[in-house]
């Protein structure tokens, strides 16, 4: 089977394009869908196998980043959301759809067992900076994670675009129960300690965590794994040449897409394609 | 309506900040040098509507405040709440004025209709307050509140610290539009003496001269015209107020280009020729452009259409345009930039049947960030007006979903009179559509039904046309300054490009300056007439007279032709995207711009007369060459010290913290970003894109400017600046074979009168930069596909005027094959061998170093030889080599040689990929020391090879000048010698310390 995946636009979301581009060239299909289309019953999200909500600007952040795109799906596609989550589909929110997660109560979620209750737990406000940057990031990834989404992945580059990326908590038992569940999937890490060994408590300096974020936490996912968010963006390194260093290095040839042009963020879609294959 | 406040305050705590607090405290620190202790932030939110201000309390943390981050309150003021009681010193909240674009009251107000949807007309306007705590003693509150607030747009209300002691609080109220007063269309009487002419233009602001009235009143008294008038009911022999406005805005010098279309009288008193242009416009930019297109088969649409549109490949084309907005970015930096840059993506949108941006490029020039000297009434610092600007662009970018890939900051004492702001955006488009008809035509016939989309018409942004055909005063009006929307925008610009697919658009158009009458008056000319109805338009708030809605530039706005079977499910389409579309004209073929307010005819002009009507400008140019005082380098120098104070100019300097804040990836397509190396702080030469995904087909976008070499001479200026455009592409690996540019002119007036006595001069100036430019392009193969022009770039009068310096920014987008085969400016790997493509003459004038070591006294002017392009041809033939040898995987570095010459290339070099390098520029050329090192002569890249590739390399190159320099080090410092003579020595280090000093203005991240 070929996975259908539902890439939401409108409103000011603006990486539809390249999000559907990057699970396409996975193996999948899919729709850019605009969000009253799921609103409306024109589309029905039942249809679709994964559901990407992208970066951009919805609404213009005002209010606080994915606030209002939030309230829309949290209060107009919650029965709909429920099933989907609740049928053990993949959710994905990148940058500005993470924001929308974190906001609409999606993630970090209730604890296992649980139906989503739509309550916001946590959130993501103002970088320290003060500042809306674009630059790159290294990432590590927790190997006992259950996301389905980062499986195999150790290591990766890329970049964060965003003013609002600082993930923050009430208290920091909230953030230890995550941790406990390997929920804290992603994290920002210093590019110059061994593949493997970057993951930290303590706060890094700027610009190596780019928004003073709580633990260096990029992203987090739910406790089935499925539902998962991060501030940086992996489609925008699904091929090489888009690495700020990749006038440095050889065209030698990799595995993977692109004629051996594959760029490091592509495994994670492909993981959840394939993880929706092999369920099938 | 009663209205209900809320206001919301980030918490305090463990891990937790008032950002937008501290972002104040910092720029205090950073601007002024004043140290507080904290700042805190309050939103606040004034809901008018008729929900109880009860129910509203109880959805506070629903809407208005993040329960997790924020605390917020209904029907209190936060400030009597006990987190802020400590005692702030000073309080200052600051709201828009009413009828000025609230963006975040627009969200609100949707957000709240997503609780309330009963609640229709309920509008949410917003405030900020700021509460200082430890302000220094001599800081006044009310000067505070300026540095916060714009008073041409906002509000803002004080409590100083006697207030907070007394613990008065300022509360700003709902601003509430005065009501606008419905006039019903008048006639105004042209018979009359020239003086009294003149006056109408003056005090309508209509900004037409006396020649252009006499042109109206013409027209008035031709009897078939009368007749024609009183079958339509429609005062016979006199303009109503609603055609003499029409008139002035497709008449005005910012929508006709008078200048570039006049009869210039050109005398050369050193060549003794004395010749008549007719028209700078069709002689030397439209002309070789269409010499160029019999040439090439890819030249799709060039000059007509809202940008110029080349074949890409087989399935896609691609389109470009850049526009200028100055005089708004002078009254309002933030607003005024950013309808700027989305109203060149609206230039996109509206090009051909609809292209979808995909890129933008930003370049301002600046009176300088540290200016301690006076400023006229009315001008804001310069470092306000660099923050303002960057911010309305980083926002209208960003927020729309387009990356930033390409552009400059240029600094120059006299823009601070004027500063210049050219925005530019690339779009693509597939050359066919789904229903087979070419993207790039549009294809209207009468009949027809034309809607306006997105958002609505409004007070704001009437006269913004005519308004920038006039010099800045004191009395220029608020209502020429907007503030883009790019929300509304975004909306309007997917449902456009999903309604272009669906084969829906016949003909679309942007609605910029001059609003509908000139959008649908220009549109008109396809089936050759049309028929509007204004009180169809929707407003912004009712009793906007029918010459109002008519010429209001309110922005987010497209003009759309539709079939009239295709209405229904155009209409849908604009529902599901929630965005407005109105119909509110028909195509016609009657001849005539026929404008109806319901019944009345208050417009009816023939098309040929609204188009065609306006007189050519018969103008006067005289060139002799400026006298300046040459720069005579001392015999004696500290190279090393030079290129430390080089490295801190701002023209020089990293522009990191500026351009770092534009979103320069989204779509996942930027191969080269405008930082490089391996701290990614080297600098970019050239943006490359590869939009289409999963292909490695490429797009360069570059750009060149060097207004400074006008005080030489403005021909050598326009040279200099396409060569720097085509340089900065070659470096990445630009196919020369297909390019294409775009000239934007800004000036100072070049139309002589007793407000400029030297109009004669800068219209020489023009003469000699747009024949520069046709000889420049001819030789390069370069074709003008689009341009614009802003020609009246001064400030004040008198002994204090300040005009700009001629400034022409050429825009290039052109073609690379494979982006995987690209080179960017970092050196790479020790070892590495420098070659200097080009030679460098003795050509100091007007040089960066020329200016920076007059200013500091040791020199005692710039004045010289300013860089020639004597033999254009062999630059060309050179680059093709090199950008091959680009392509070929031989060449991984290359930067291009400009301001500050090798000396400043090689430290960005180094820095870029934090080595050293040992140079020796012995042999460079016929220039002295001081031209090898520091000269900025034309056609110089300078590029490093490995080992391995260099033999084949220069058998590539053979015949092109390219000499050896040197070698990439292990070490970490610049070493460069003159044969013996020891120049320069630096470590890599300390030079990136100093080139990303100067402009990093942030106070911090702390």
């Amino acid at each position: 089977m070929t996975p259908r995946v539902a890439v939401l636009f409108g409103f000011g979301i603006n990486c539809d394009h390249e999000t559907k581009a990057v699970f396409e060239l996975v193996g999948a299909t899919a729709d850019r869908l605009h969000v009253n289309r799921l609103i409306s019953g024109d589309e029905r999200l039942e249809d679709y196998d994964i559901l990407a909500v992208p970066g951009g600007f919805s609404f213009g952040d005002h209010l606080g980043s994915g606030r209002l795109l939030g309230n829309r799906m949290r209060f107009a596609m919650r029965d709909a959301l429920q099933s989907f989550v609740d049928a053990g589909k993949p959710i994905i929110g990148i940058c500005n759809g993470f924001q929308v997660l974190v906001k609409t109560g999606l993630l970090p979620g209730p604890e296992a067992g649980h139906s989503p209750d739509f309550i916001q737990r946590g959130s993501l406000t103002l970088n320290d900076s003060g500042r809306y940057e674009d630059r790159w990031v290294t990432l590590e990834f927790d190997p006992e994670s259950p996301c389905i989404w980062t499986k195999g992945m150790t290591r990766m580059e890329c970049p964060v675009r965003h003013g609002e990326g600082k993930y923050v908590m009430p208290s920091a038992d909230d953030i230890d129960r995550l941790d406990a569940n390997h929920q804290l999937t992603v994290r920002y890490v210093d590019p110059s300690t061994p593949p493997g060994a970057g993951r930290t408590d303590e706060a890094l300096p700027y610009p190596l965590s780019p928004n003073g974020s709580m633990r260096n936490i990029a992203g987090i996912c739910d406790a089935t794994g499925l539902v998962f968010g991060l501030m940086p963006h992996p489609e925008a390194i699904y091929a090489r040449w888009l690495h700020p260093l990749h006038t440095r290095h050889d065209s030698e040839a990799s595995s993977g897409a692109l004629d051996g042009w594959e760029g490091e963020g592509l495994q994670l879609f492909r993981n959840a394609v394939e993880y929706v294959k092999q369920r099938s | 309506m009663p209205v209900t406040r809320v206001e919301v305050t980030p918490r305090q705590g463990e891990g937790m900040r008032d950002v937008r607090g501290d972002v104040v405290r910092r720029q205090l620190k950073a601007d002024h040098n004043i140290s507080v202790a904290k700042v805190r932030s309050i939103c606040g939110y004034l809901i008018s509507g008729e929900t109880p201000s009860e129910a509203i309390a109880e959805r506070v943390d629903d809407l208005f405040a993040d329960p997790i981050i924020e605390l917020g309150a209904a029907n209190t003021t936060m400030l009597t709440t006990p987190s802020f009681g400590d005692g702030p010193e000073t309080v200052i909240t600051v709201g828009f004025k009413p009828g000025v674009t609230d963006n975040p009251g627009k969200a609100a107000t949707d957000g709240f209709l997503t609780l309330f949807p009963a609640d229709g007309d309920a509008k949410i306007a917003t405030y900020t307050t700021y509460v200082f705590y430890d302000l220094p003693a001599d800081c006044d509150a009310n000067w505070l509140a300026g540095t916060l607030h714009n008073g041409l747009i906002e509000r803002a209300l004080v409590a100083d610290r006697a207030a907070c002691a007394d613990q008065s609080w300022p509360e700003l109220t709902f601003p509430t539009p005065p009501e606008q007063v419905f006039i019903e269309p008048q006639s105004i009487d042209l018979e009359c003496d020239d003086a009294t002419l003149e006056e109408i233009s003056t005090t309508g602001l209509l900004a037409l001269n006396l020649n252009e009235m006499h042109a109206i009143q013409a027209h008035y008294r031709d009897e078939t015209v009368r007749q024609q008038r009183t079958e339509m009911g429609i005062s016979p022999n006199a303009p109503t107020d609603v055609e003499l406005e029409c008139l002035a805005q497709t008449w005005s010098e910012h929508c006709k280009h008078k200048i570039f279309a006049s009869r210039i009288h050109h005398v050369d008193h050193e060549t003794g020729e004395d010749t008549v242009v007719d028209s700078l416009f069709k002689t030397h930019i439209m002309k070789p452009t269409h010499d160029m297109q019999k040439d090439v088969d890819w030249l799709l649409s060039v000059f007509h259409d809202n940008s110029g549109v080349i074949a890409w490949d087989d399935k896609w084309s691609v389109c470009m345009k850049a526009e200028t907005h100055n005089s708004p970015s002078a009254l309002d930096p933030y607003g005024g930039a950013m309808t700027g840059i989305v109203g060149v993506n609206r230039d996109i949108l509206g090009t051909g049947l609809g292209a979808r941006p995909i890129a933008n490029t930003d370049v301002f020039c600046f009176g300088p960030p540290d200016w301690e000297g006076q400023l006229p009434d009315n001008l804001f610092h310069p470092s306000r007006v660099l923050r303002g600007v960057h911010a309305g662009v980083r926002v209208g970018g960003n927020e729309s979903g387009i990356p930033t890939v390409n552009g400059a900051i240029v600094f120059d004492d006299r823009y601070i009179g004027k500063p210049l702001v050219y925005c530019g955006t690339v779009g693509i488009m597939p050359r066919q559509l789904p229903d087979g008809r070419p993207s790039h035509v549009k294809t209207p016939v009468a009949g027809d039904i034309v809607y306006m989309v997105g958002g609505r018409v409004g007070y704001d942004g009437i006269h913004g046309a005519t308004f920038s055909s006039l010099e800045l005063t004191e009395e220029s009006p608020s209502s020429a300054v907007q503030i883009g929307d790019p929300i509304t925008q975004k909306k309007m610009l997917d449902m456009v490009l999903e309604a272009r697919d669906a084969g829906l658009i016949t003909c679309i158009t942007d609605n910029g300056a001059g609003g509908l009458s000139s959008s649908i008056g220009e549109m008109a000319e396809y089936t050759n007439g049309c028929e509007i109805d204004l009180a169809k338009v929707p407003l912004k708030q009712a009793g906007l007279s029918p010459w109002e809605i008519l010429v209001s530039e309110s922005q987010e706005r497209m003009t759309i032709a539709v079939k009239p079977e295709d209405q229904a499910i155009f209409e849908a389409l604009a529902d599901l995207h929630e965005v407005e579309a109105t119909a509110v004209a028909t195509f016609t073929s009657t001849g005539m711009f026929h404008v109806r307010y319901a019944d009345a005819t208050v417009a009816y002009l023939p098309i040929e007369f609204l188009h065609e009507g306006v007189p050519q400008l018969q103008l006067e140019s005289e060139w002799r060459s400026p006298e300046l005082p040459s720069f005579v380098p001392p015999s004696e120098a500290d190279h090393s010290e030079l290129l430390q104070g080089m490295l801190q100019r701002p023209n020089i300097a990293s522009k990191e913290t500026w351009v770092r804040q534009y979103d320069h990836e989204v779509i996942a397509q930027t191969a080269i970003k405008p930082f490089v190396g391996v701290e990614r702080d080297g600098p970019g030469d050239a943006g490359v894109i590869a939009p289409i995904h999963g292909d490695p087909h490429g797009l360069v976008i570059s750009c060149g400017i060097a207004p400074r070499y006008s005080d030489i001479d403005a021909g050598a200026m326009a040279a200099a600046s396409i060569d720097e455009a085509v340089r900065n592409a070659v470096c990445v690996g630009l196919d020369v074979d297909k390019m294409a540019g775009l000239d934007n002119f800004c000036w100072p007036d070049p139309i002589e009168s007793t407000k400029t006595p030297d109009g004669r001069f800068k219209l020489a100036q023009l003469v000699r930069a747009n024949r520069e430019l046709e000889r420049v392009c001819r030789a390069y193969r370069l074709p003008c596909v689009s341009g614009k022009d802003s020609m009246k770039n001064d400030y004040g009068t008198g002994p204090d005027k300040i005009s700009i310096p001629p400034t022409l920014l050429f825009s290039l987008f052109g073609d690379h094959p494979d982006v995987r085969k690209t080179a960017t400016s970092d050196f790479k790997f020790a070892g590495d061998k420098i070659y200097l493509v080009g030679e460098s003459k003795q050509e100091l004038g007007a040089s960066e170093l020329a200016f920076m070591m007059t200013e500091n006294g040791q020199a005692g002017g710039v004045g010289g030889h300013v860089p020639l392009l004597p033999h254009p041809e062999q630059n060309l033939a050179t680059y093709r080599a090199l950008s091959q040898t680009i392509r070929a995987g031989l060449v991984r570095t290359a930067h291009d040689c400009s301001e500050g010459g090798v000396a400043v290339a090689l430290a960005e070099m180094c820095i870029g990929g934090r080595t050293g390098a040992t140079v020796d520029i012995d042999g460079t050329g016929s220039g002295d020391v001081w031209g090898r090192l520091w000269g900025e002569s034309l056609g110089r890249i300078i590029v490093a090879v490995s080992p391995e590739n260099e033999e084949t390399f220069l058998s590539a190159m053979k015949g092109h000048p390219t000499t050896v320099l040197g070698t990439v080090s292990a070490s970490s410092s610049l070493t460069i010698t003159d044969g013996d003579d020891q120049l320069v020595e630096l470590d890599v280090e300390t030079m990136a310390g100093l080139w990303k000093g100067t402009l990093d203005l942030t106070g911090g991240v702390i």
